[in-house]
């Protein structure tokens, strides 16, 4: 209102009337976590329907999985979607975890940010206590349908049931159910009629677990970013557990665990001092209950003995039997300077439990086709503080499903396929063809995409088999990356993940891949990079990239190099392998020539012609095998070549190799 | 196949050195049998005929070949298929001997050109690939090319007042018309015989064109001599006469070649003997021959138009250093020297040049006036 003059000038303006300093007050309140992600819920993504069903799947399963481990349990879950109609998914995950106490239930399954995981440095799958709230909420936004619960934490003790739905206002769980106070389901076969009466789901078996049904909009499409992509990496990446799925379609599929071994334990650690920022160092000395300085340090950090604190406290010119709860802030900033300069040794690494490379091989084995598999796991580092470890494994070869399928079989497929044309029956019968595959496969074999895929003729179907299998796949195929963050996959943000970077900018050109700039490496391989920390750096809530630290990406690197000196190796033999065969092939052209040639020279009877031509051939068949020995530079034999691939490689001995496809 | 194994009727009556030879092919074929059933991978030694496997010989002034050989194996990927083209070289020239024929270099890569069964491959591409196999053979059977019963085309002509019996004709030398008498790939003692002569020396042209001159004008007639051309790079048939004459008939060798690298090389090659013939040159090299011209001075000399010279290339500047350094010329004075005129003119010289003088120009001034000076090059 300076310009009081200017409007003495002006005609006055119709009174409007303004917001005042107290009128605005009226309006300001507290937000809760709730309604805040109740509005932002791409931030824990949900941002739409496909990626919701996947979200609340996710969520569900990873809860399960850090249940049972931390129970020391062998954790087997059932996973059941189910539509039920109008974009409306039914989303069961049940477990064979140690089960929920009857007061916690409602509190973690409806109450956002409420959990076990935040405030301690473990590694663990779910971090801050968002996630399967979340998918609960996201659910009763979107069909009115409350969360059920079931948990049972012993089979002699009754079993609770919970219907829950989120008061987003206050966030505070609300339980609809047994006059808000959860239903009691008693042990044994009464338990079960009980089960049964109140229409209530749950696969009796487990001697305890916990099942959550939640209800929601959703679209079920299969491929990337998908439930079942989801749970497939999942196995991968953990191969001890069991997966059952039913997906939507109704159709049941079980993962099995190849091992029966729990990983590790990880151990929870104090925070490294050069992982804490200033404002959390100020909160912990006002929070402390250490009545020294020197005290407060060696206790509330990992790896700062008496000595070190001593050397904190000198730098920053406080003395060690200072009172932490008096510290300045002043005092504090020069502490925190002080806590920079010293030295202090890097955290406690055992407290991250790595896959293991064994483990890798397994489950890569296991669930990607491929003639070789290896891993490497790279020893535990440090970033900000955080101790983490990367892990990679690698799968190659195996070839296209499509090239594998015997002409018999393809008929008989073709026979049960209700796919409309051949286009739609190659996509959905065979793995990872993808439309420019079948394009591929259909001009081959000069069809329209359009012919339907029953009524072809034998003509046809022998046609259709030639060309899949004379169709090279994985000529443009580019190499798969598979990420998991304390193995959990991530299935979105590829390009923004420092994994993908680090795989990107690595030269897999001089490990006999062939790579364009700043593109994935071309060829039939899959790797898969875990990440394992007490705290993975997400660049967001919904934790679907790895943020790139410097170490990070070090890390990486090292690791990928790693697999790929594997991979050279091998496809260096494999090359040699198919060198000898050409070798082989040559020799054998000219064997005939010179028998003859020979037996001409010594006028001899065709008898002895063909004796020579034995010999000569045993000869080629042994020089052939022989030429494959190498020698190094002073003519000495080299070792044989399969020792060298080192530890935790395997090789799926493949019938001849398909060396075209490099 | 057939047509290899088929044993023909008509089987001439073989010669000793016919005999030597199917010897010699035969022990090639054997070595492979005796190999294969020891077990071991069959090979031939071959002499090398690379630059590394030639020395020259100081006292007797030629080139010769040394000891090393390459060994050729059919367990090599990259010998397999010479090593199978060698031993269908032997059958080829086993059924040449047995039957009393001879065939040229490019009828033999006829007979034994073949697909082969099952690889759709031919047993020789192309005749490129045929003739160093040949030449394998020859040094690797100690058998000269004629013992194998094959010839190349003729090249190279020569007049004279010389008569010659080739294969039982007597034929006068200087009765050749305008063509002259075609100096046969073989031209050895049991072919060509000769019956009479009255030449005093011998001159060796470069090519074809010049040597038409020379035999217009009747050279030959004037100054009594043997008039022979090598078409370029003197064939063997050529160089074997050269030797013949010189050695059995005493008649002096001189050299009329272009002033240029490729001409300084027909020289060293008629002189010393040619690198890949080496194992030849005790039957062809005439180190007594001397070079008459063109010299590097003769554009002075004999007050040439700017028009003729024909600039150096690099290749040939590169060539004339590399020839330098033989052996047999670096230790030359008068050659080094010559070079390095050439060098240093920037130009090289055909013999044609000197038709811009006059057309007989070199058969009537410059050659008459060299072999009077007797200024040759050594």
């Amino acid at each position: 209102m300076e310009d009081n003059e200017d409007n003495a000038q002006q005609p006055p303006k119709p009174h409007r009337k303004r917001a005042t300093a107290e009128s605005m007050a009226a309006k300001q309140r507290d937000i809760s976590v709730s309604e805040f992600f109740a509005k932002n819920r791409h931030l824990l993504g949900f941002d739409n329907p496909r990626k919701a069903l996947l979200t609340a799947v996710k969520e569900a399963v990873d809860n399960s999985l850090d249940a049972c481990e931390e129970a020391g349990i062998v954790p087997e879950v059932w996973v059941h979607i189910e539509p039920t109609g109008n974009n409306r998914f039914k989303v069961g995950v049940q477990d064979n975890g140690p089960g929920i106490v009857k007061k916690q239930i409602p509190l973690i399954f409806g109450k956002l940010l409420y959990g076990s995981k935040f405030h301690r440095l473990r590694m663990s799958r779910g971090q801050q206590g968002i996630g399967i709230s979340a998918a609960g909420m996201y659910g009763m936004l979107t069909t009115g349908r409350p969360v059920k619960i079931i948990s049972m934490t012993s089979p002699r003790k009754p079993a609770h049931y919970f219907e829950i739905q989120i008061d987003t206002k206050r966030n505070q769980p609300e339980i609809i159910n047994g006059k808000g106070d959860g239903e009691e389901i008693p042990s044994g076969e009464k338990g079960q009629q009980y089960i049964a009466a109140h229409g209530i789901e749950w696969i009796p078996g487990p001697r305890s677990g916990t099942r959550v049904t939640i209800e929601l909009e959703g679209r079920y499409v299969r491929g990337r970013g998908s439930a079942d992509e989801y749970l497939e990496q999942t196995a991968i990446a953990n191969p001890h557990v069991t997966i059952h799925y039913i997906d939507p379609e109704g159709t049941a599929a079980t993962y099995e665990r190849s091992t029966n071994e729990l990983p590790p334990e990880p151990r929870e650690i104090k925070p490294h001092p050069y992982g804490i920022e200033l404002g959390r160092l100020v909160t912990m000395l006002k929070d402390t209950n250490a009545g020294t300085m020197a005290q407060f340090l060696t206790e509330s950090f990992s790896r700062v003995t008496p000595s070190v604190a001593k050397h904190i406290c000198d730098g920053a010119k406080i003395s060690t039997r200072s009172s932490p709860k008096r510290i300045g802030r002043q005092e504090a900033d020069a502490l925190y300077q002080a806590i920079q300069n010293t030295k202090i040794s890097a955290p406690a690494t055992d407290c991250i439990s790595p896959i293991g490379e064994p483990l890798i091989l397994k489950g890569l084995h296991q669930q990607v086709p491929g003639e070789f598999f290896c891993a490497a796991t790279r020893p535990p580092s440090v970033y900000r503080g955080n101790p983490f470890l990367i892990e990679v494994g690698l799968a190659f070869g195996g070839g296209s499903s499509t090239q594998k399928v015997t002409l018999d079989a393809l008929t008989e497929l073709l026979a049960e396929s209700d796919a409309r044309s051949i286009r739609q029956f190659l996509l959905t019968t065979f793995d990872g063809i993808g439309p420019a595959g079948a394009e591929k496969i259909l001009s081959e074999a000069s069809m329209g995409p359009r012919q339907t895929a029953a009524k072809l003729s034998k003509e046809d179907i022998a046609k259709l088999h030639a060309a899949m299998k004379n169709v090279n796949l994985s000529e443009g195929q580019s190499m798969q990356v598979l990420r998991y963050a304390n193995r959990v996959p991530l299935q979105f943000q590829a390009a923004g993940c420092a994994i993908t970077q680090s795989v990107i900018a690595n030269n897999w050109r001089s490990y006999g891949l062939s790579q364009s700039r700043g593109q994935l490496p071309a060829g039939p391989v899959t790797i898969m990079v875990h990440m394992a920390s007490v705290w993975v750096p997400f660049t967001s809530e919904s934790k679907e990239a790895i943020a790139s630290y410097p170490d990070i990406m070090k890390e990486l690197r090292l690791g990928l190099q790693a697999v790929g000196r594997k991979l050279a190796m091998y496809l260096n033999r494999r090359k040699r392998v198919h060198q000898e065969g050409q070798r082989r092939e040559i020799f054998l052209r000219y064997l005939g020539e010179v028998a003859t040639a020979v037996s001409s020279i010594r006028d001899s009877d065709d008898l002895s012609r063909k004796e020579l031509y034995d010999r000569l051939l045993q000869i080629a068949k042994r020089k052939t095998s022989e030429a494959d020995i190498l020698l190094d530079d002073s003519g000495r034999k080299v070792e044989a070549v399969e020792d060298d691939f080192g530890e935790n490689v395997l090789i799926v001995n493949a019938e001849e190799p398909p060396i075209a496809d490099l | 196949m057939a047509k290899k194994t088929k044993k023909s009727a008509d089987s001439a009556v073989l010669t000793a050195k016919d005999k030597k030879t199917l010897g010699a092919i035969r022990s090639l074929a054997d070595e492979v049998v005796s190999s294969a059933d020891r077990g071991r991978a069959p090979y031939v030694e071959i002499p090398s005929r690379s630059l590394s496997n030639v020395r020259f010989n100081n006292s007797k002034k030629i080139i010769e070949m040394g000891s090393g050989t390459n060994r050729r194996e059919l367990f090599n990927l990259a010998q397999a298929r010479s090593y199978m083209q060698t031993l269908l070289v032997g059958t080829g020239c086993k059924q040449l001997i047995e039957q009393g024929k001879t065939t040229s270099i490019r009828g033999l890569f006829y007979l034994l050109k073949h697909t082969i069964e099952g690889a759709g491959e031919e047993t020789f591409d192309t005749q490129g690939e045929c003739d160093p196999i040949i030449e394998d053979v020859e040094v690797s059977l100690d058998s000269m090319r004629e013992e194998l019963h094959l010839y190349a085309k003729n090249a190279g002509a020569m007049v004279g007042p010389i008569t010659l019996v080739d294969s039982g004709d007597e034929i006068d030398c200087s009765r050749m018309g305008s063509g002259g008498y075609s100096v046969p790939s073989i031209v050895e003692q049991d072919i060509v015989q000769f019956k009479k002569n009255t030449a005093r020396f011998v001159l060796h042209v470069e090519k074809d064109t010049v040597w038409r001159r020379f035999n217009e004008d009747k050279f030959w007639r004037l100054h009594n001599c043997i008039l022979i051309h090598g078409g370029g790079q003197p064939p063997r048939g050529v160089r074997r006469m050269l030797h013949r004459l010189h050695y059995e008939l005493n008649l002096p060798v001189y050299c009329l070649l272009d002033n240029d690298p490729w001409g300084y090389y027909i020289y060293s090659v008629i002189k010393q003997g040619s690198i890949n013939l080496a194992y030849e040159s005790r039957r062809m090299a005439i180190p007594a021959a001397r070079f008459l011209g063109l010299r590097s001075n003769d554009y002075e000399r004999c007050q040439l138009t700017p028009s003729v010279q024909i600039k150096l290339n690099d290749q040939d500047i590169k060539r004339a250093r590399q020839i330098a350094q033989y052996p047999w010329f670096a230790s030359k004075k008068p050659w080094q020297k010559e070079i390095a005129m050439m060098l240093a003119n920037g130009f090289k010289l055909e013999v044609e040049a000197l038709i811009s003088k006059d057309i007989s120009y070199v058969t009537e001034e410059y050659v008459p006036a060299r072999l009077t000076e007797g200024k040759f090059l050594d």
